[in-house]
């Protein structure tokens, strides 16, 4: 199938753009039907579901772009060309059309994808954006880089904690306590790069 | 992808915060209502036994982040159990599963009894002594191995056989089987639970080496 080749796909899109036309705005149409498009994402978001629901226990329901992309690739092994990032999040906004209650938001450097209806505010969003140098932070950090009151940052990093977006990690030989956030970084990049 | 030895450890075990298991926060409130429902503390596993009262304390992302974290550790220990044949977990002992000297992380003597009694509830593991201090794993139930047995029976012709105990666990005829080398406690479970189908009878010999078993499959 043609629109499966990743190059043709981008070309394709910013062709469109040019026009002022959306592919996605409708899966009929003489075009639509006849290079595949509307399947060819309608398959990404089933499967980009698949994968938020599948590490929602780890993640909290957030999620970066990069590594949904990865774990998508990893999903559709049978693909000879790759799926892109731009790939994901038109399926993405596909499955908002739908009202699916996917979300896309940045914070900081990264794309975040949210599956769950968590609400996050202006100070929850500074403390991923600090979470993303090492994967974590700890109170001290985020009353420091933040200039907080330590209750703020406390409030904060609780309600993150409840909401499932933290995990507590009490176990460095420091003895201070610290927060992951898995939704920026992946298990594999939180290790050395020699694992 | 990181080993240990040959055994390919999961991601989960690389990343810090799966290291720390808190109870943390209806800990007190859940030691208050147990002592009102006249419970021992220590025999409420937290994460299948939590009273009704507290499943509205716990909210829901945080409990599927603690259940999630329980669910793969137990299935760590099991995996890593059977494929290494390891039978015995020794709390106070160095078992390599519980640290990851990468990421400087160990489990908590805590952590490890949380997990191993979630082991234990589920009938995966049993306690060998009242201080929980060392865990019989059980990655295939007595059933499991009953049957294991009976198959072993039969591939060697021995259904009105006699064998001994020790033969059946480290006999020739058991290399290349999963019964080379089983525990012997989980081998006189198994065979007992045969000896109530009547499908053998257990001897005794003049002493443990004698010990043997009378095959009627």
């Amino acid at each position: 199938m043609i629109f499966a080749r990743t190059p043709f796909r981008a070309q394709f899109h910013e062709m469109c753009a040019k026009v002022g036309v959306d592919p996605l705005a409708s899966n009929k149409g003489f075009w639509a039907e006849l290079l595949g498009i509307g399947d060819f994402y309608y398959e990404l978001g089933v499967q980009i579901v698949e994968i938020c629901l599948a590490t929602r226990s780890h993640n909290g329901g957030l999620i970066n772009l990069q590594e949904l992309c990865m774990l998508l690739r990893q999903k559709r092994k049978t693909d000879r060309e790759a799926v892109s990032e731009d790939d994901c999040l038109r399926a993405i906004s596909k499955l908002k059309i739908l009202g699916s209650g996917f979300e896309v938001i940045s914070v900081g450097k990264r794309k975040l994808v949210r599956s769950v209806p968590t609400e996050l505010n202006k100070d929850h969003n500074e403390i991923l954006e600090l979470a993303q140098a090492q994967g974590y932070v700890t109170v001290d950090e985020v009353e420091g880089r933040l200039s907080w009151t330590s209750g703020r940052a406390t409030d904060a990093l609780d309600t993150l904690l409840d909401e499932g977006l933290a995990m507590i990690d009490d176990g460095h030989k420091d003895g201070k306590r610290r927060y992951w956030f898995p939704c920026v970084s992946s298990i594999s990049s939180s290790v050395g790069a020699d694992i | 992808m990181q080993k240990l030895g040959d055994f390919k450890l999961p991601q989960f075990f690389n990343y810090p915060p799966y290291f720390t298991y808190s109870p943390a926060l209806s800990a007190v409130v859940a030691h208050a209502l147990a002592h009102y429902f006249n419970v021992l503390h220590s025999e409420m596993n937290w994460v299948e036994d939590i009273p009704p009262q507290l499943n509205l304390l716990v909210s829901r992302p945080v409990r599927d982040t603690r259940e999630k974290q329980v669910q793969l550790w137990k299935d760590f220990i099991l995996d890593y159990c059977k494929t290494q044949h390891i039978f015995v977990i020794e709390l106070e002992e160095e078992f390599p599963l519980f640290s990851n000297p990468v990421i400087e992380r160990s489990l908590s003597h805590e952590a490890r009894k949380a997990f191993l009694s979630a082991l234990v509830t589920e009938g995966r593991a049993e306690w060998l002594d009242k201080g929980h201090r060392k865990c019989l794993i059980l990655w295939h139930r007595i059933q499991d191995w009953a049957d294991i047995i009976l198959r072993f029976v039969k591939d060697n012709g021995l259904e009105d056989g006699v064998m001994t105990i020790e033969e059946i666990r480290s006999g020739i005829e058991s290399r290349g089987t999963e019964l080379h080398g089983i525990d012997r406690t989980i081998l006189m479970r198994a065979l007992k639970l045969l000896e109530h189908k009547g499908k053998l009878a257990i001897f005794k010999g003049t002493s443990t080496d004698d010990e043997g078993v009378k095959f009627s499959v």
